[in-house]
């Protein structure tokens, strides 16, 4: 083998083909089972907005292939403490939910997740892992997730790892148990059953290539794609990140139950491509449901994503975890707490851990990071209907995402694989109408590359009463720019806009009772810009005008920009001339103002 | 035209001519089975409509048939397609609902599942915002009108469709295909206004539910109607000039044919249509050959399309994506991966070997072309392991044995620091697990043997891939047509004429409404059959059935199956119901019985059956082992190179038996036989090959 391949553990050439064959297999692998789930669960959560996961472990339980969902921690190890390696049998299952248990790795407690080991020439070879986000898992409200909980036993029921099948046998009992607790148990049963499905046929699957390959190929094979991955994050790392310090703090509405803020306080330290990544300043943890266990391959995997975005054949992997030194937290903090701390809204916190990055990252490299994303939006409405049953209307909404070094943010986007509801869905769905749903002009904020925009989507109601739960974070705090972008415009929440009994409801409440006819107006943020908007090209300028994401107005007061009198072209010289008499921002971050990280970090977190 | 004509009066043809992106292929046949003409021939993407003429007199030639002896003339037709990849539509505007204009831009509000998100960019809309128009008006998912339509507003967007210089516009209002009349009223004022514009409706081109969906299938049909209108009045313009008065039939993305007229309203429905053409051949071909359960790979210079065949019937979809976008109307179940004779091998700086989907394409083509291409591609690969021969189209073309080999040494031998034999060894081998994969997503995951199909290898490249991939895939045997170079011309003679009507008609759990079903029914049935009298399609030639689209409740995604024929009432439903939870069982794994199942939509497929040409018979063997013409030395396996027999597939005979490892050679493609397997010839010359002992 060549200089090329020094380093690796597969040496001859032959291997090496092996291996990519094995490669292909276990990425067909994970497609198979998503493929399975995404057509057999039940419950819209997972179908329709395809909200799951899937991976294959190596028997340390480090994730070998996955989705590139950065919510991805070592599910394993809480199984381990009760059921070590050695009493798992061929055919075995695993299933839990619990957060704190798991340190973490599963995030809040509707992600249900399931493990099956592998086995091949009389020895555990893998495991194939899965989770998904079920319907409703009990808890105070239908939907089990409710912005004003204040404890994690109002989230729903908490499953401690248990073996749910064992040597191919399933524990018929604890179902019973667990659906009882549903109230929509018919959905719920549907989502297990595919899980469980995707994971029987992951396993069956890795055990075909370990016969085809023999185990041994396939142990080096695993090895072998954690290690490509790792390699190329750190010579991403080592080429762009100089030795230094760099401390960034991004803040968050308020815990909804209250109406503190709250941040999130990152110093990124790198010696020589060692890079470590110190969250203890962060404030404590909150009484609402924001709190979020970060596993501490989260802001790894966020990094590794990032900074490989470009790079051909890298999934994600444990190879991001092994590239990075050190993660640290406080214990009792937002992203350490201690339970029982609510976290159903907890991608509010993973949200700003990830602009976090994004700030230490731009200072490290000059501005290239992206400017920061608002979180995605959820609404609850839950109702009587007339024959008595209980209506749930649960609508993930999309936001806008931060502009990038080499493009705009996205406009109206909700997060990785998850679709919205089409209208003619909803209304049929739901029993409520929607009257209109557009793109909320001007939230993206202004740039070279500008911010996504968020949405409006107008809600009238349709049953006599009905309680509405609403969160929307990215409204006190908008999503910063980065570079000299402009930060994102801010959510709100309307009941009955333009009329005399229009007022505004909080973005990050519950328990708003609404009746028949009233009219729920949601406007959900927009991401940061990039770059200084006096650079962006006036042609694209005017295209955003004329396609509604900006306004006539900010064309000129944000961009420079100059139309001619009928307002149908740019003046190309008036705007040149124009732009050469306005100030250029001269600090990093803007958030309505400009600023450097340095003057956002004066408050001490409370103990 | 030069020589005799053959003025048999019995003497009937069709012609059957398939343009793709660089070849055309040319097929004529006679009604008796006598004469069957192949011909391959440069396209002219310039001008498509001169490539079309030429390949018409050139088939006409290859069978001495003149004009008036033509019965039907067959078009396969990439015309739809490259405008929609290409965003090469006619400026087009869209008219929606207030308070719905940015339905495009915002669609599904999804990034992709295997997509980085930090890199992601939303692809470009094949119409931008600022091209959508709203109208106020809202009609309700039953239907009832809640606010009448303002046609004051049509007047106003009228003038700004002719400001803008449109030339075609979509209709698409909500819930429009539970009641079309707004739609309607604004297309008949926008047509007194402006009479030289294209109008598309959604509830005439998919009157179904998802209103990013529709609004997308209704978008691009508008845009291409303008250019496939002129290109299909061209060619009719064309065969009147020579005399050739027969009907002609375009290819469809569903597998059937339609008139040109319907070409010109329903674009959209040719959008696919390419593989569709070879995917029918290939189901035509293997009833005849006497396999109805097949999966189907087309392997050509840049991408391999791949199907599945039950009973003798292709798989159908409504959920195929152009650039990531959905494209919601029926469309022949194909999956494309970037894996072609023309991919690209190489070695990533992180070490990993890749095989595709990058390609050299024809221009400048695998470094064996010797057109300037000089990365090692699939191509070059089964070049230096001697699975190809270096003289292609019978000499026509000369491959450089000299340039793959070198190609392929500096780009992965070399790095790899290995033989360009076991690189080039391990190129085929990766392609091939990138096609076995594939393979298996379309059977297995969907709870099907493979050793109860037959593998069925096509295109230019898939005979020399198949009996390895067979072979992965443990497939029940392989089947290599006997003109696998030119089976989409091929397939285009076996189709029909098909159209798919659909709506939607929510049909609550527990509250179904038998009497609506029945009128719903009955409302596309007349639809359908007024379409077939147009294309007058005889009443016994006609073949229309029902099917429901059915969801447990709550579901976001639905499965079709058929209806049974007879009375709309509890018992047929219950039969369809049953039949749903079967397949949601088969496809699925599960299936809850127990549970509340809604009708969403209805279907009605309308067939209206031509005759169909069996493929020529060719004559008995009377020696059983047919002579190999040459012996060729072949790489099969890591242990080197091995002096093989090598036979011509134009000198094979009925009941012919070869025995692996042996090649056979063709005009359009080369047929690679492993060791352990034997191949037979059927009457028809097509290849099976089979494991020997199994």
């Amino acid at each position: 083998m060549t200089e090329l391949f020094k380093d690796s553990s597969i040496k001859s050439a032959r291997e090496r083909i092996i291996f990519e064959l094995i490669k292909g297999g276990l990425t067909a692998t994970r497609r198979e089972m998503e493929a399975l789930i995404s057509r057999t669960s039940m419950s819209p959560f997972i179908r329709e907005k395809k909200d799951f996961f899937t991976a294959i472990l190596n028997p340390l339980g480090e994730l070998v292939v996955s989705t590139s969902l950065t919510l991805a921690g070592n599910l394993l190890d809480s199984i381990l403490e009760t059921y070590p390696l050695e009493v798992m049998e061929d055919g075995d299952l695993y299933w839990f939910n619990d957060p704190y248990s798991s340190k973490g790795a599963v995030s809040h407690l509707p992600d249900m997740v399931f493990i099956m080991p592998a086995f091949s020439e009389g020895r555990l070879i893998a495991f194939v892992e899965c989770w998904g986000h079920l319907w409703d898992i009990g808890g105070s409200v239908p939907g089990s997730i409710s912005p004003s909980a204040t404890s994690v036993f109002q989230e729903g029921i908490m499953i401690p790892p248990v073996r749910v099948i064992r040597a191919g046998v399933r524990n018929e009992e604890v179902f019973r148990i667990f659906s009882q607790n549903s109230r929509f148990p018919k959905l719920l049963e549907g989502d297990l059953n595919s899980l469980m499905a995707a994971c029987q046929l992951g396993k069956k699957r890795v055990e075909e290539l370990a016969l085809r390959h023999t185990a041994v190929a396939i142990e080096l094979a695993f090895e072998e794609i954690i290690v490509q991955t790792e390699m190329a994050f750190r010579s991403e790392i080592l080429s762009r990140i100089p030795n230094g310090q760099w401390s960034f703090r991004d803040r968050i509405d308020s815990d909804a139950v209250s109406t503190q803020p709250y941040f999130i306080d990152l110093t990124m330290v790198n010696k020589d491509g060692d890079l470590s990544l110190d969250f203890t300043q962060t404030e404590k943890q909150a009484n609402g449901p924001i709190n979020f266990i970060m596993h501490d391959s989260v802001p790894k995997f966020m990094l590794g994503l990032f900074m490989t975005q470009n790079i051909t054949g890298i999934g994600m992997n444990a190879g991001f975890q092994r590239a990075i030194k050190a993660v640290t937290t406080r214990k009792g903090s937002l992203l350490n707490p201690n339970s029982p701390a609510p976290l159903g809204l907890r991608s509010h916190s993973m949200f700003r851990v990830n602009s976090s990055l994004f700030g230490v990252l731009a200072q490290a490299t000059g501005g290239f990071a992206s400017a920061a994303s608002s979180v995605y939006v959820l609404y609850y409405l839950r109702g009587k209907l007339p024959s008595g049953g209980e209506e749930l209307c649960i609508e993930g909404l999309s936001v806008g995402y931060g502009a990038r070094s080499f493009a705009d943010g996205l406009d109206a986007v909700y997060y990785v694989a998850q679709e919205n509801y089409p209208v003619e869905f909803a209304e049929i769905q739901f029993g409520v109408t929607i009257e209109s749903f557009s793109i909320h002009e001007d939230s993206g904020g202004a740039g070279r590359y500008r911010g996504g925009c968020g949405i409006i989507r107008d809600i009238r109601v349709h049953l006599d009463e009905m309680v509405l739960g609403i969160r929307i974070d990215n409204c006190r705090y908008p999503a910063f720019g980065v570079s000299g972008g402009l930060s994102g415009s801010p959510g709100r929440v309307i009941l009955n806009p333009e009329t005399s009994a229009s007022r505004e409801i909080k973005t990050l409440s519950d328990g708003n009772i609404v009746k028949r006819g009233d009219l729920i107006r949601i406007i959900t943020p927009g991401g940061g810009g990039w770059g200084c908007p006096y650079d962006r090209p006036p042609v694209q300028v005017f295209e955003d005008f004329l396609d509604g994401n900006i306004s006539e107005q900010s064309v000129f007061t944000e961009y420079g920009v100059v139309l001619t009198n009928n307002k149908k072209e740019v003046d190309v010289d008036k705007t040149s001339s124009h732009r050469k008499t306005l100030k250029r921002p001269t600090k990093m971050f803007n958030r309505k103002i400009q600023y450097d990280a340095e003057d956002d970090r004066d408050d001490k977190y409370q103990v | 035209m030069n020589g005799a004509i053959n003025f048999d009066p019995d003497m009937r043809f069709s012609i059957a001519i398939d343009i793709g992106g660089t070849f055309t292929d040319v097929v004529i046949a006679d009604s008796n089975g006598k004469i069957f003409k192949i011909a391959k021939t440069a396209s002219t993407p310039e001008n498509p409509s001169e490539g079309f003429v030429h390949a018409v007199k050139m088939a006409m030639k290859l069978a001495n048939a003149n004009a008036k002896s033509i019965d039907v003339v067959l078009h396969g037709s990439t015309v739809a397609t490259n405008a929609i990849l290409e965003g090469k539509g006619a400026r087009t505007a869209l008219i929606t609902t207030k308070g719905f204009r940015h339905v495009l831009q915002i669609g599904r509000a999804e990034i992709p599942r295997e997509s980085n998100l930090y890199g992601w960019v939303k692809p470009r809309r094949p119409i931008y915002t600022r091209d959508i128009f709203e109208v106020p008006e809202r009609i309700r998912y039953d239907g009832i009108v809640d606010i009448k339509l303002d046609l004051l507003v049509v007047d106003q967007i009228a003038k700004s469709l002719t400001e803008g210089k449109y030339e075609a516009v979509a209709i698409v209002l909500l819930h429009s295909y539970s009641n079309p009349e707004h739609e309607i009223q604004i297309a008949e004022k926008l047509s007194k206004l402006l009479p030289n514009i294209e109008i598309s409706i959604s509830s005439e081109v998919l009157p179904v539910f998802r209103e990013y969906e529709r609004a997308m299938v209704t978008v691009i049909n508008a845009s291409v109607q303008p250019l496939v209108g002129r290109y299909v009045r061209q060619l009719s313009k064309e065969l009147s000039g020579l005399d050739v008065n027969c009907p002609l039939f375009i290819m469809k993305s569903n597998g059937g044919v339609f008139p040109p007229k319907e070409a010109a309203r329903s674009g959209v429905y040719m959008a696919l249509s390419g593989p569709a053409a070879g995917m029918n051949g290939a189901a035509y071909l293997g009833k005849m050959a006497g396999f109805e359960n097949l999966i189907t790979i087309d392997m050509g210079g840049t991408s391999a399309d791949i199907a599945l065949i039950r009973d003798g019937n292709l798989q159908m979809s409504t959920a195929a994506r152009i650039n990531e976008q959905p494209l919601a109307i029926p469309i022949i179940d194909i999956h494309t991966i970037g894996a072609g004779g023309g991919s690209i091998a190489s070695i990533a700086p992180n070490g990993a070997i890749l095989v595709g989907p990058t390609s050299a394409g024809a221009n400048p083509g695998p470094a064996a072309y010797g057109l300037g291409g000089k990365l090692p591609t699939v191509t070059d690969a089964n070049l230096v392991l001697g699975r190809i021969p270096a003289n292609l189209l019978d000499g026509q073309v000369t491959l450089d044995v000299e340039a793959a080999h070198s190609a392929i040494y500096d780009h992965i031998a070399k790095p790899l620091g290995t033989t360009v034999v076991e690189a080039a060894l391990g190129v085929i081998s990766i392609v091939n697990e990138t096609m076995h994969n594939a393979l298996k997503l379309m059977s297995v995951e969907r709870g099907l043997d493979p050793s109860d199909f037959l593998l069925s290898a096509f295109g230019g490249a898939g005979p020399v891939h198949g009996a390895e991939l067979m072979r992965l895939l443990s497939a029940g045997g392989l089947l290599v047509p006997r003109y696998p170079g030119i089976l989409c011309a091929n397939g285009l003679l076996a189709t029909d004429l098909r159209y798919d009507f659909v709506v939607t008609r929510f049909q609550r759990a527990g509250m179904f409404n038998y009497l609506e079903m029945s009128k719903v029914f009955k409302e596309l049935l007349i639809k359908a059959d007024s379409r077939l009298d147009l294309d007058n399609v005889p009443v016994d030639r006609r073949a229309l059935s029902r099917f429901v689209d059915i969801r447990y409740a709550g579901q976001g995604t639905e499965l079709i199956v058929g209806f049974p024929d007879g009375e709309v009432n509890a018992s047929t439903t219950a039969s369809a119901v049953e039949a749903f939870h079967d397949l949601h069982q088969e496809l699925y794994t599960f299936a809850d019985r127990g549970a509340a199942v809604e009708i969403v939509n209805f279907r009605i497929q309308a067939i209206g059956l031509r005759d169909h040409l069996s493929p020529p018979v060719i004559g008995v063997t009377n020696k059983k082992s047919p002579e190999p013409t040459s012996t060729r030395s072949v790489v099969i396996d890591n242990s080197g190179p091995r002096l093989i027999n090598v036979y011509r597939r134009d000198d094979l005979l009925v009941q012919d038996i070869i025995l692996g490892p042996a090649i056979v050679d063709q005009l359009d493609s080369t047929t690679f036989i492993l060791d352990g397997q034997k191949a037979d010839v059927d009457k028809y010359g097509n290849l099976i090959i089979k494991e020997v002992g199994l």
